[in-house]
């Protein structure tokens, strides 16, 4: 993009140009949101159900919630059961799923109602693709001319959004697939085609499948802070808390009171749902700064009870 | 053929030519760290995409003690990249080290493989990554953010902050930066050492806890840039036309991103050493190299390395 500035700015019909494509990028842009900074959430997996209409599955086993967003132990009598972090049994009863993709559920569901382990793109180290990539506890959203980065926590993904572009008449299909943004008024809304389906392929922690047909929109938008903890609570009766302890995991900075950033997202996807379905995930300002986590390390295990079985690369790259 | 202008000539004429919306598009990737005024106008622009189609070691420098070298070469002289043979005669190396380099070396003369960050898809460090053959620099407000093309890696470098007092060791090391004049000037302490594949560089150099990266980013013209990609032709391959989604365009010859970087390790060195790498501007595009796809198979010995398993499972 850079190059493109440059090479205009070396004529005077260049400035035109270039005021020409100002305008034409700056459709709405006005009130540009910024959205930078670290944005983190302290849920496992922070995927928080929608107020309404059809919604993510979730976990069928539950545990009862031990510690609210801030870190501080729930002492309510009846604790919401939220989703066990150590057995995840897809809820294959979900009507957003076909018969075909239900049976894809349950049967990972029996594997971990066995006790075995099933191997995702996020215990195998491998690109965990959109929507999965939600379930990273922490976003960097970098503006730039042009285009969107995006920086997630776990393992170094890292994501690329073309703004005001159309996707290409072929996709070659991609991990992350092929994004292309633009805002509205504001918010960010991303439009992303074009999966590659490789192993372990899933759209969450719970083996559901996708197909080639996966459309997924993201709007991305800057809420108050009443609004931010509000969703918290609600997806805190969803979510297991991860990491207890105050200022463990990705816990909201106390002193912080102003804007969160909330993703809503719709997944669509007719070889496997029978409705397209919603979610959101809400970021407040992060209590620390971006760690470095990676995966080949294994240092954040939750405890599964038996190992997945890890493929070995087959060759070496070198 | 594109140009590249001194930042502060394109920031007054774009500030002249957009709208207030679009610069506000543009401030926070041009605008420098913090808010001091002095330095915002010195701010360059690194911005694009960045290659360095050579393999697999780093530019010696013109003089002084440089990086380890390939002492297996191939007829035309050139180090031979399929056949990692580190020179552990160089003087650069305390004993210790030299003998690891030249274990190395025998395993690679003997016709094997060994494991190395890149072929194991572990994060390479610094200064191994500079390896990449892709680079993008993000330029924020109060961060760089350091994008390389292969198996999605990135590093984060603080800008105008010091290093912690005490640093936790992290695979990238604590990088902090700041603008000096032309250049962009990082500092990287705290490489994790107790880690699988340390090493910085393809050779299977070791470092230690002692391990201090200097790296300093500027922009140079083509003729300042010819003696460095000259004595790199030299010594490593060039790919062409293309690597990974990256095609080099032979005839480029606008300006040039040279990585000037001092390594110093008093654990592994007996002197600090310099290298350089010198980026061009590719065609292609910039597109997903997933390392455990292993589709990247090139420069192998057609042997496999001894590939570790993950022995349990993260959730």
């Amino acid at each position: 993009m850079a190059r493109t500035w440059t090479f205009a700015a070396v004529s005077a019909a260049a400035l035109l140009s270039l005021s020409a494509l100002a305008q034409q990028e700056s459709q709405g842009t006005a009130s540009l949101p910024d959205f930078s900074g670290v944005w983190g959430n302290p849920y496992l997996y922070g995927i928080e159900p929608p107020l309404s209409g059809p919604g993510p599955v979730v976990n069928k086993s539950r545990r009862p919630q031990t510690h609210d967003a801030d870190g501080r132990r729930v002492t309510a009598t009846n604790p919401p059961l939220v989703s066990s972090a150590i057995r995840l049994v897809g809820d294959y009863s979900n009507p957003i799923l076909n018969p075909a993709a239900a049976e894809v559920v349950r049967k990972h569901a029996e594997m971990s109602l066995a006790g075995l382990g099933y191997p995702s793109p996020r215990n195998q180290c491998w690109p965990e693709g959109v929507p999965f990539i939600f379930t990273n506890s922490a976003v960097l959203l970098l503006q730039q001319p042009g285009r969107i980065t995006m920086l997630y926590d776990e393992d170094h993904e890292v994501r690329h959004v073309r703004m005001n572009a159309p996707h290409p008449a072929q996709v070659t299909p991609s991990w992350y697939g092929d994004s292309v943004g633009h805002y509205d008024g504001d918010t960010l809304v991303i439009d992303t085609v074009g999966f590659k389906l490789g192993p372990f392929s899933a759209v969450d922690q719970f083996g559901t499948p996708f197909s080639q047909a996966l459309h997924v929109t993201e709007r991305y938008r800057l809420i108050d802070d009443e609004a931010a903890r509000a969703a918290w609570d609600r997806g805190g009766r969803e979510n297991s808390r991860n990491g207890l302890g105050i200022g463990e995991g990705w816990a909201p900075d106390p002193a912080y009171k102003g804007k969160g950033l909330q993703l809503q997202f719709t997944v669509e996807d007719k070889e496997v749902f029978t409705t397209p379905w919603s979610a959101t995930k809400t970021y407040r300002r992060a209590f620390r700064d971006w760690p470095e986590q990676v995966c080949a390390e294994n240092p954040h295990k939750y405890g599964t009870e038996k190992d997945a079985a890890v493929p070995t690369a087959i060759q070496p790259d070198f | 053929m594109s140009v590249r202008l001194p930042s502060l000539w394109l920031a007054l004429l774009v500030v002249a030519a957009v709208p207030d919306a679009l610069s506000q598009d543009i401030a926070p990737v041009l605008r420098p760290a913090g808010s001091d005024a002095r330095s915002a106008a010195a701010v360059p622009d690194f911005s694009g995409v960045w290659a360095h189609p050579y393999f697999p070691g780093f530019e010696p420098p013109a003089s002084g003690p440089g990086p380890i070298l390939n002492r297996s070469r191939r007829a035309d002289g050139v180090g031979n990249p399929n056949q990692f043979v580190g020179d552990y005669t160089n003087p650069i190396l305390k004993p210790q080290a030299a003998e690891v380099v030249r274990r190395h070396g025998e395993i690679s003369l003997a016709g094997g493989t060994y494991p190395t960050p890149s072929n194991q898809c572990w994060p390479s460090g610094v200064p191994y990554i500079f390896f990449q053959h892709g680079m993008q620099m993000l330029q924020l407000p109060d961060r760089i953010v350091f994008l390389y093309l292969r198996n999605h890696e990135f590093r984060l470098v603080r800008l105008n902050q010091p290093h912690p007092a005490a640093v936790v060791p992290s695979w990238y090391g604590d990088s902090v930066g700041h603008y000096e004049n032309d250049a962009l000037v990082i500092d990287t302490v705290g490489v994790k050492t107790d880690r699988p594949f340390a090493m910085l560089d393809m050779y299977g150099t070791p470092f230690s806890a002692a391990l201090h990266v200097v790296e300093r980013y500027r922009l140079i013209d083509y003729a300042d840039a010819r003696p460095a990609i000259e004595r790199n032709s030299k010594e490593n391959i060039r790919f062409g036309p293309a690597i990974q989604s990256l095609v080099f365009d032979p005839s480029y010859r606008g300006k040039h991103l040279q990585l000037a970087f001092t390594v110093d390790d008093d654990g592994v060195f007996t002197t600090p050493w310099n290298a350089t790498i010198t980026y061009s501007v590719p065609l292609g595009s910039w597109e997903e190299h997933v390392c455990a796809e292993s589709r990247l198979g090139y420069f192998s010995t057609g042997k496999e390395a001894a590939v570790p398993i993950a022995d349990k499972p993260d959730f």
